[in-house]
């Protein structure tokens, strides 16, 4: 651990709040909040933090909402789901900080993917055709008149439902006519598929990889082959608590934003948190299986804690999820989307944060997507940022300027 | 009509007793299952106009789903309107009992029957607690036990003067008679 790497350059204020409580999930991608336990990032910042493993979203949800977290990880579109009135009981969370990019999969059966080779054998072989083999799959079950395949993610409002949907359609496939959707926690996902319970999911890390490894199915996508660096994790706050504690919540990002940083900076580093994880009890699972979900894709691919500008919450990223929710209808008022979205995802704070730290930050708040094939860069008014591809698997561009495009018609 | 309700939950003993205590409460209880049951055969099945289930199983994102798919599964009790819910819900979390109740079913039975999962597993949760306090004090007393023991052995004490020896020492480190037999005990263990 180098202590260097903490850059004090900015008149700081003191946390009016230096006990916190933050919650989070068995999963890989909650890295970030063990480091900044166990290497000191909060500490450093006077924050005294005990993380909470819960063990549903909805638990993150209901404590969240009853006040009695005061920040969690959270699914990208948790915080917009609340605030929205969608899940649980209406309460305004914001986000302004992205925990990490990228990390699930799309997995199915080994029957199915024998069936798929039977039927379409080169599709099946080609990572950006498989949907497009799946859908032979499913027209030949309805011709014989079978049930639909069950296929399940991981909670309602999340990354992993919105990604399985767009993959599916890609290939023609209607989530909601062809096949059965269901929720299924993450640590059950391997054990249903080999049941016969589900037939495929989409779902993180490490539950991912210890399937693989069990082989008990058959990777199809990774999330990277469908979005380029989409959005997955955030950490979450409600909207009335920052408002009372807006040093303790700029401290907490700034610690959080470091943690990434640190992971981000060195193979070794994903090593060390791998057995943080692991070794801290946040993690039941091999210690070598957590490992390889941190280590195995380098540092430019897989999971990305702070790469490409990865913790800035773009409002496009919110924006883009939100159109997801609204093709399949479970937005029905589109006409609220865009000012829920500029209340619940915060790049101004996040700004205030980075400026602390002596980072550069976006000067705008919504990017394109689709649109960029090669890594690129972004010049700032504080210099330039190295960004990520951003393609959809489909070619599809999204254009946050010009929503209207992008949303189903208003129903009258 | 009496309230079914279901009740998912993996330890057997903490299960009949809320079993048990809704129905003399009134409730009829339709079943027990555990987390690897499938959730979406049972509630599509048995349709329960409540669920109660153990905060530490995942399977809560199940019901979730089904709270989402339409209006004949329950919904989380946070979504309830009542003004007491937020107290009740954060009373339940800490006993570690989340609800999922049908719209219209009437909050004074959603009240009671949360009532009744809470108790049951706050009573079953200090008996728990209750053996635990009893096995850390008898590991803590054979720890002493043991150290004194040592000292008897390894410098011809008597059984009253290595207690007042040991105590002496505690006192003089500010530990307790406990963290002393142990460190004690260790040393010697690493000295052999």
């Amino acid at each position: 651990m180098n202590n260097d790497e903490v850059i004090t350059n900015a008149e700081r204020l003191p946390p009016e709040q230096p006990q916190l409580s933050i919650g989070m999930l068995p999963l890989s991608d909650a890295a970030p909040l063990v480091v900044a336990v166990h290497n000191g990032f909060f500490e450093r910042e006077g924050l005294e933090v005990t993380l909470s493993v819960e063990a549903s979203w909805a638990n993150i949800r209901d404590k969240m909402q009853l006040g009695s977290l005061d920040a969690a990880q959270m699914l990208a579109l948790m915080p917009l789901a609340s605030s929205l009135g969608l899940d649980g009981r209406k309460t305004a969370i914001l986000s302004a900080m992205t925990l990490n990019l990228n990390g699930n999969a799309i997995t199915v059966s080994n029957d199915v993917y024998q069936q798929m080779l039977a039927l379409a054998p080169t599709q099946a072989h080609d990572s950006t055709t498989t949907a497009a083999a799946l859908s032979q799959i499913i027209k030949a079950r309805q011709q014989q008149g079978l049930e639909p395949l069950r296929f399940a993610t991981v909670y309602t409002f999340s990354s992993h439902r919105y990604l399985l949907r767009y993959w599916l359609a890609s290939a023609g496939i209607d989530p909601d006519r062809d096949l059965d959707l269901r929720v299924v926690p993450p640590p059950q996902m391997a054990a249903q598929l080999e049941a016969g319970q589900i037939d495929g999911y989409c779902v993180g890390d490490p539950w991912n990889t210890m399937a693989a490894k069990r082989t008990s199915g058959v990777v199809l996508a990774s999330s990277e082959n469908i979005w380029q660096n989409g959005q997955e994790k955030v950490l979450g706050v409600r909207e009335e608590w920052v408002k009372t504690h807006p040093d303790t919540h700029r401290a907490l990002l700034r610690a959080l934003i470091q943690a990434c940083a640190w992971l981000d900076a060195d193979i070794e580093h994903r090593r060390i948190a791998a057995s943080l994880l692991v070794d801290g009890g946040y993690l039941d699972v091999p210690p070598h299986i957590v490992e390889e979900t941190l280590v195995a894709n380098g540092l430019e691919h897989g999971v990305l804690f702070h790469r490409y500008s990865a913790n800035f919450p773009w409002r496009s990223h919110t924006l883009w999820f939100a159109t997801q929710m609204a093709r399949w209808g479970h937005i029905k008022d589109t006409a609220i989307v865009h000012d829920a979205v500029l209340r619940c995802t915060r790049p101004d704070l996040y700004r205030q944060a980075a400026d602390d730290l002596g980072l550069a930050s976006p000067d705008e708040d919504m990017k394109s997507e689709g649109t960029h094939a090669a890594p690129w860069t972004l010049p700032t008014t504080k210099g330039d940022l190295f960004m990520g591809p951003d393609l959809f698997l489909d070619g599809a561009q999204f254009d946050p300027y010009h929503l209207e495009e992008h949303l189903p018609s208003q129903r009258s | 009509m009496n309230v079914r309700v279901l009740i998912v939950d993996t330890k057997a003993e903490r299960s009949q007793a809320l079993d048990q205590a809704l129905r003399e409460a009134g409730f009829d209880v339709l079943m027990t299952v555990s987390q690897d049951d499938d959730l979406y055969a049972v509630m599509k099945r048995l349709k329960p106009d409540a669920v109660i289930i153990d905060t530490s199983l995942p399977s809560r994102d199940t019901l979730e789903h089904l709270g989402q798919l339409g209006k004949r599964y329950p919904k989380p009790m946070i979504m309830l309107a009542q003004e007491e819910t937020p107290e009740l819900t954060r009373e339940a979390t800490q006993a570690g009992v989340s609800a999922y109740v049908v719209d219209h079913l009437q909050p004074a039975l959603v009240r009671s029957m949360v009532n009744v999962a809470i108790s049951s597993f706050e009573s079953h949760h200090a008996l728990k607690s209750e053996l635990n306090r009893t096995r850390e004090t008898i590991t803590q007393r054979r720890t002493i036990d043991r150290a004194k023991t040592t000292l008897m052995e390894r410098r011809s004490m008597s059984e009253d003067a290595a207690y007042q020896y040991l105590r002496k020492i505690a006192m003089d480190r500010r530990l307790s008679m406990y963290e002393l037999a142990r460190d004690l005990l260790k040393a010697i263990e690493k000295g052999d």
